[in-house]
């Protein structure tokens, strides 16, 4: 008996995704747990594993292909099984013209309107079997401000999205992109023609354009920055990698400085929210990593707990898996505080945009020869230029000048960092 | 045995019939006109079927075809400054009276159609077919035609519905010192009905110059006489409230203009009111151009038997017998009134382009269709020149007073300052001032103007709607209880309500009509409703409900001042409080668009009038709910306050509305609806409602109070919205 795959719903409130690639192809035999597909979502790339085991009889949807969160997706069965609506099952084929629907014909009828849906409205319409209610007011304000309600969870009578859910949305809820500037700009296109080339927005893309612009908007920055010594930092580094098979990076080094200044200025630690200010017991650190195009911002949990080594093997893991579309959703939650690292580009100093709920990120230069003056005397010594952006609504001046002092302390003792 | 003596009646009842002396001695004017008058009329309805069996004439066509008679006769002897209505079947009597308006001197049979009456007869047949050159702009049509100037107060599509209104142009005539009169006509139908006999009673008790003139035409639409009544010759009806009356041959026109100089001889004289019984036939039925013999109620034969007794050709007959005229006069008479409806109808129609051989009204002619709501109430701009001050803004010095005192003192003072403000009201004369304390002091002062009326709400409503249509008083109506209002609906809602818009917008219907909200009193499920949903819902009316006694001075001054029915809501709990009013001013209005902020807040809207208001600060005050509470002052759809409003639900983007009354007929549903599409997209949750519960509260103390709304509601209410902002 032939069973069709719908699409899941791979985060909480998603309700439209995409297949981002086919594991899977007709005629192959699969097992319950074998990875299927992955599946894009506005928020994530999930591998998404089979619940069924049989023969994969037919993929209804392409790779890219928008639809809703359950519509179908594909047909298992058991092997040499025919997909039962295809027309050479169908002895009655006198409309070839017929659609070549896949089983279940209403269910799958549906499936070839489903990618035109490219652009559900913001306000997260209803989807078959859980209707989402959201009030009028935060309809309307949500497609005001271009706010994405997938995310958001209702506090009103039957789940209802009410003004004060949104409130928080407002404020800085989970927001997966990274606040860190985009890699590289686009390139001018090389081609000659005096048109640009429209390049239509990815998922990604539209996120990072929708957070930024309402972090910017509704945090209110502000910046400080800080030359820093690190000939001792750069020393402690290779030190550390001399031991056999051991590699940590300097960027490594600067997020567990991150951790132990708040260790220092615990007070820095703190993000808003609505009904107060949440004082963090941990260093959770945003790491901000670039992808061909776009970025996410995973999150390291407990960087105070962590050894260096223990810190750099979690972010290249995170890393690589961010590159690979296979974070998991919890892993670019949350965060309070976050790094971004443009050095290896040579960037001598930049200021980044704070990504909610986080209060603030360091945005770290290269390393770099600078003349410095040393008890009256100038030398050369390796300069890293930080700034840090802080959300001012949790943080002032005063507090966020001592807590750079703090990390400034820390990386120019950087022996300090293991302690 | 008993001993019995025969009782009769104190008022005289006489059948009156003419003999050739009568005609000889008629005035051969007099019988000209009415020759005149019968054929203009004849003319006209056999135009007005003419045009119903093409398909022109939208709605009933009530023809007047045969009973003509009735109406000449009784009309032709009239001033303009005397006053007729009539029923659904009344433009014999509309054009009579216009007529006779218009031709004071009578009609010249040589020359019968003047410019005026030509200008009658087209006005006349474009009302009757909808067209904005009618007298009534189209609106009014076939059953509603009124030519204030020519004292046609209104013909009436409710049956019996006019004789409250005639019997209040009747007490405005005699009041004002006039020796004018007032006609009333109905049908056989009417004659059973309440407004009539109650409207009779309170014409001789009052001895009121009006006369309820029955035209009997034996069918109530199929329905013969003999099945409704057990004395089939209704001017019998005189005899119960001691009217005089008259029975009287109606196809004999002379007979009933004799008889009608007698009845206004009675009236003119300050004899009171006139039953006059004049016995007509309609040739044709109900409406429409058939007889009633095709629908089987009645016989060919019957038929022809009256058709013998026609009216015109009885006056023809009389004025060749004696050499008034001849065949060829006559036939005369006949081509002038129908070359006279060629000519009304031949402006109005053209060829209909899309159906070969019919004709079509004139497109250019139609009412332009934004005029549809225009007039459902007067502009208010009549408050203009009045000062208004808003005592929950102004700082003036304050004076204590009880509430109900205010309700006593601003009317006095109005009443002192405007001669024509009366009062009308059961015991509002008597207790000191009415049930309540209401009106204490008014009788002493004002003894001619505060007028206890007898129990008969339909009567002394509609006769305050006849005096407020005439204008020359300012009706103000107390309902002892807002349930009485269902005893009067017909002339609270057809007749007041409507009459300005429906005859066309530009008659004003000032009047107030007061009444209290009793919930709470143990009156029991009969006298404890709230009437403002009712009210609101309804087309005409403006509606204030004070909250406060400076309040109620202010809505009561703009009332008393508005051209427009308003209905004056006061509540029983409010009237023993202390409360305070203006020190010194009992003459500042507050105009129709002034809500009251009581407490600025940013959670929720609450929106309550009356003594909820006083429930509303208190449940607000207990929950520390920061509710904003917006005490509405004006209910009605046209004077409620959009902007306050508005206002709030944008800050709050939550409303609740409060009011103590039962479920079905409450007042927020309407406010709830008209809130939802207004602000839809600034709505965080739905609006939420305090109502009482579906029941009409019952007499046991426990029940009333289960039935309805008070603080303890309200605060239920507010944990409502609380619950609905989500966040918990």
């Amino acid at each position: 008996m032939a069973t069709t795959i719908r699409m899941p719903e791979v985060l909480a409130n998603v309700t439209e995704a995409a297949v981002q690639k086919w594991l899977v192809a007709p005629g192959d035999a699969i097992a319950v747990g074998q990875p299927f597909a992955e599946i894009e979502t506005e928020k994530a790339v999930v591998e998404y594993t089979a619940e069924t085991a049989g023969t994969v009889l037919e993929l209804l949807i392409k790779e890219g292909d928008n639809v809703d969160v359950g519509a179908p997706i594909a047909i298992v069965g058991e092997a040499g099984e025919v997909a039962p609506a295809s027309p050479a099952a169908d002895s009655s084929a006198a409309e070839p013209a017929a659609t070549a629907a896949p089983a279940e014909p209403a269910p799958a009828a549906a499936a070839p309107a489903a990618p035109e849906q490219t652009t559900a409205a913001p306000g997260g319409e209803a989807h078959p079997g859980a209707r989402r209610f959201i009030s009028p007011l935060v309809r309307r304000l949500a497609r005001e401000r271009g706010l994405d309600l997938s995310s958001v969870t209702g506090s009103g009578p039957d789940g209802r999205i009410v003004r004060r859910d949104i409130e928080a949305l407002v404020a800085g809820a989970a927001a997966p992109a990274s606040p860190a500037p985009a890699a590289a700009a686009t390139a001018a296109p090389a081609s000659a023609s005096a048109e640009p080339d429209l390049i239509p927005h990815s998922r990604m893309r539209t996120t990072i354009a929708r957070r930024l612009t309402e972090s910017k908007s509704t945090v209110p920055h502000f910046y400080l920055t800080a030359d820093l010594r690190v000939d001792r930092l750069l020393e402690l580094r290779r030190e550390i990698n001399a031991i056999d098979g051991v590699k940590i990076s300097v960027n490594d080094l600067v997020v567990k400085a991150v951790a132990a200044a708040f260790a220092d200025v615990p007070e820095a630690n703190t993000t808003w929210s609505d009904e107060g200010r949440l004082r963090h017991r941990t260093a959770d650190i945003a790491i901000a990593v670039s992808l061909d195009d776009g970025l996410v911002t995973p999150v390291v949990r407990g960087v105070e707990s962590l050894t260096v080594t223990a810190l750099s093997a979690a972010i290249v893991d995170l890393a690589t898996r961010a590159r690979e579309g296979k974070l998991k959703q919890h892993e670019i939650e949350g965060g309070s505080f976050a790094v971004s690292n443009l050095g290896m580009f040579g960037t001598q100093a930049f200021s980044a945009i704070i990504n909610p709920p986080q209060a603030g990120i360091l945005a770290v230069g290269a390393a770099r020869q600078a003349p410095v003056v040393v008890d009256g005397a100038l030398e050369v010594g390796m300069v890293m230029t930080v700034t840090l952006s802080a959300d001012h609504r949790v943080m002032d001046g005063a507090l966020a000048a001592r807590w750079l002092a703090a990390f400034t302390a820390r990386i120019e003792n950087p022996v300090s960092i293991l302690a | 045995m008993p001993k019995q003596r025969r009782l009769e009646s104190t008022a005289p009842w006489v059948e009156l019939s003419t003999t050739a002396a009568d005609w000889k001695a008629a005035d051969p004017a007099l019988l000209a006109t009415m020759l005149g008058q019968l054929h203009l009329i004849r003319a006209f309805e056999e135009r007005v079927l003419d045009l119903a069996a093409e398909g022109l004439v939208h709605g009933p066509a009530h023809s007047s075809i045969g009973q003509e008679g009735g109406a000449v006769g009784s009309i032709v002897g009239l001033r303009s400054s005397d006053a007729v209505n009539g029923s659904h079947r009344g433009h014999h009597q509309f054009l009579a009276k216009a007529l006779t308006h218009v031709a004071q001197g009578g009609l010249d049979v040589d020359a019968l159609v003047t410019a005026d009456i030509q200008t009658v007869l087209q006005k006349t047949l474009a009302e009757i077919l909808g067209l904005a050159q009618g007298y009534c702009r189209g609106r009014g049509g076939s059953m509603h035609l009124q030519w204030f100037e020519a004292g046609a107060l209104g013909t009436n599509a409710i049956v019996g519905g006019g004789a409250p209104m005639a019997t209040g142009n009747a007490w405005a005539q005699k009041r004002s010192g006039t020796t004018d009169l007032t006609i009333n006509y109905f049908g056989d139908g009417a004659a059973q009905i309440g407004s009539v006999l109650e409207s009779m009673n309170l014409a001789a008790a009052w001895k009121l110059p009006v006369c309820f003139f029955v035209e009997n035409n034996f069918y109530a639409v199929a329905t013969r006489i003999e099945e409704s009544v057990a004395d089939t010759r209704l001017s019998v009806r005189g005899m119960g409230f001691g009217i005089p009356s008259w029975r009287v041959d109606g196809m004999d026109p002379l007979a009933v203009h004799l008889a009608m100089e007698q009845a206004a001889e009675v009236m003119r004289s300050g004899g009171g009111p006139a039953v006059v019984e004049a016995e007509v036939y309609r040739f044709f039925h109900q409406n429409g151009p058939y007889p009633g013999s095709a629908f089987g109620y009645r016989t060919k034969e019957e038929e022809a038997e009256w058709k013998k007794r026609d009216p015109l050709e009885r006056v023809a007959r009389e004025m060749i017998k004696l050499g008034l005229i001849d065949e060829a006069g006559v036939e005369s008479v006949r081509a002038q009134a129908v070359a006279a409806m060629d000519a009304a109808t031949e402006p109005l129609l053209e060829a209909d382009p899309e159906k070969q051989g019919r004709r079509r009204i004139r497109p250019e002619l139609w009412p332009d269709p934004n005029f549809v709501d225009v007039g459902v109430r007067g502009d208010a701009s009549e408050l203009d020149p009045l000062t208004a001050l808003d005592p929950s803004t102004s700082d003036a010095a304050r004076e204590e007073t009880k509430f109900v005192d205010a309700v006593a003192g601003v009317m006095e003072r109005r009443m002192s300052q405007d001669d024509r403000i009366v009062v009308l009201g059961e015991d509002i004369h008597r207790l000191k001032g009415g049930t309540n304390g209401a009106t204490k002091g008014l009788a002493d002062a004002f003894p001619d103007r505060i007028l206890g009326t007898p129990i008969s709400e339909n009567a002394f409503m509609g006769l305050g709607g006849g005096l407020a249509l005439d204008g020359r008083y300012r009706p103000v109506i107390e309902f002892m209880y807002p349930d009485f209002m269902w005893v009067a609906a017909d002339q609270v809602f057809n007749q007041v309500g409507k009459a300005r818009h429906m005859f066309g917008g530009d008659n004003p219907v000032p009047l107030v009509l007061r009444t209290k909200v009793a919930m709470g009193s143990g009156y029991g499920s009969q006298h404890l409703m709230d009437p403002a949903g009712i009210f609101a819902t309804s087309p005409g009316w403006r509606i204030v409900a004070p909250s406060t006694a400076a309040d109620y001075v202010g809505l009561m001054n703009a009332a008393l001042a508005l051209q427009d029915p308003v209905l004056v809501i006061e509540h029983v709990d409010l009237y023993g409080e202390k409360d305070e009013v203006i020190a010194g001013d009992l003459d500042y209005i507050i105009p129709p668009g002034t809500a009251a902020v009581r407490r600025e807040g940013a959670e929720m809207t609450v929106i309550s009038y009356l003594s909820m208001v006083r429930h509303c600060a208190e449940a607000i005050e207990q929950t520390g709910v920061d509710a904003e509470l917006v005490d509405l002052r004006w209910l009605d759809r046209a004077s409620i306050d959009w902007a306050t409003i508005e206002a709030s639900v944008k800050k709050t983007n939550a409303v609740l509305i409060v009011e103590q009354g039962a479920l079905g007929t409450s007042y927020g549903g309407w406010l709830a609806d008209e809130i939802q599409r207004r602000f839809f997209d600034w709505l965080d949750q739905p609006v939420q409602r305090v109502t009482g519960t579906e029941s009409s509260p019952s007499i046991s103390r426990v029940l009333e109070r289960a039935a309805i709304a008070r603080t303890e509601e309200v605060v239920a209410g507010l944990e409502t919205v609380r619950r609905n902002a989500g966040g918990a």
